[in-house]
């Protein structure tokens, strides 16, 4: 059996063991502790898995079981294809980061990460109008804090990521209510909860650990 | 002869060959078809594109990215070289 690990994120020190399929092949995920830190690992076969669409769906699924397991966890994610030689190079990362990953956690404490597009039904001209014009005041107000991404589609209207605190997470949804309810010519799509990814920047390593979908 | 070519010929390919590298630069963008990449997903996700046709698309889409990365590879290598 190989000792190699991909790591999915990082929680408060915790032993923490789940059925869940993961990167690679796995069936089960657990916990890889360092001081006050435990990295959330599957064992795996390689340091460098390929990216593919099913196992990038592995990887954003073990962080959404892992954040809302129990109650809710918080948890800083890592990028695909985070792997590992053996536990003792994985220590050591994160005894190198332990500052930043700590630091983060305290910053991220209880909240996920909710993503908001609007899509314009491409009929109405006034559609975007109506978006500038204060469509998203409420979601801003039900939040801790809010990235604005890329607009990849002339369609798109709004495409931004926010950071909500778990317990405020009804007065948000009443504010995604709220817009649907009151633009039928435009469409809402909602996704979440996700781990706060676009509001964690961690450098470990040699490579890089930036949030974003 | 050689020298009149050279100097009324060089620059006519000089800039032929700075239009045909603009030309392949705009038509294999990778940035913009990582964005029809990312447009054809969300369609699909809101349900306006079902997913036969989304499928198919997304098959044209990374195959136009696959030679676009090659394309540009290329372009980078000729530019490297001319310097």
């Amino acid at each position: 059996m190989s000792n190699k690990l991909y790591t999915y994120g990082i929680v408060e020190q915790e032993g923490l063991e789940l059925d869940v399929e993961g990167v690679g092949g796995a069936e089960s995920i657990y916990t890889v502790d360092y001081r006050a830190l435990s990295a959330v690992v599957s064992d795996i076969d390689t340091t460098d898995p390929e990216r593919t669409d099913d196992a990038v769906e592995a990887h954003n699924d073990v962080l959404q079981r892992v954040l809302e397991y129990d109650g809710g966890r918080t948890i800083v994610p890592m990028s695909f294809g985070m792997a590992f030689k053996n536990g003792r190079t994985l220590k050591g990362v994160l005894r190198g980061a332990q500052r930043a990953l700590r630091s983060t956690l305290n910053d991220i404490d209880s909240t996920v990460e909710l993503g908001v597009k609007v899509i314009d039904s491409g009929e109405d001209e006034t559609a975007e109008e109506i978006a500038q014009a204060g469509m998203t005041d409420r979601l801003s107000e039900a939040s801790i804090n809010e990235t604005e991404n890329d607009l990849f589609s002339d369609r798109l209207i709004v495409n931004k990521s926010y950071l909500v605190d778990r317990e405020h997470r009804d007065e948000f949804d009443a504010a995604i209510d709220t817009i649907r309810s009151a633009h039928d010519d435009v469409t809402v799509q909602y996704t979440g909860p996700w781990p706060p990814y676009n509001f964690v920047d961690i450098h470990i390593g040699t490579d890089q650990q930036r949030g974003g979908r | 002869m050689f020298i009149l070519d050279d100097v009324l010929v060089k620059p006519f390919f000089s800039v032929l060959d700075i239009l045909h590298t603009m030309a392949l630069g705009e038509m294999y963008d990778m940035g913009s078809i990582r964005d029809d990449i990312k447009e054809n997903q969300l369609l699909y996700e809101i349900g306006e594109r079902p997913k036969a046709e989304y499928e198919e698309r997304k098959q044209e889409l990374e195959a136009e990215l696959e030679m676009a990365e090659l394309i540009q590879s290329q372009m980078r290598d000729r530019m490297e070289v001319k310097r």
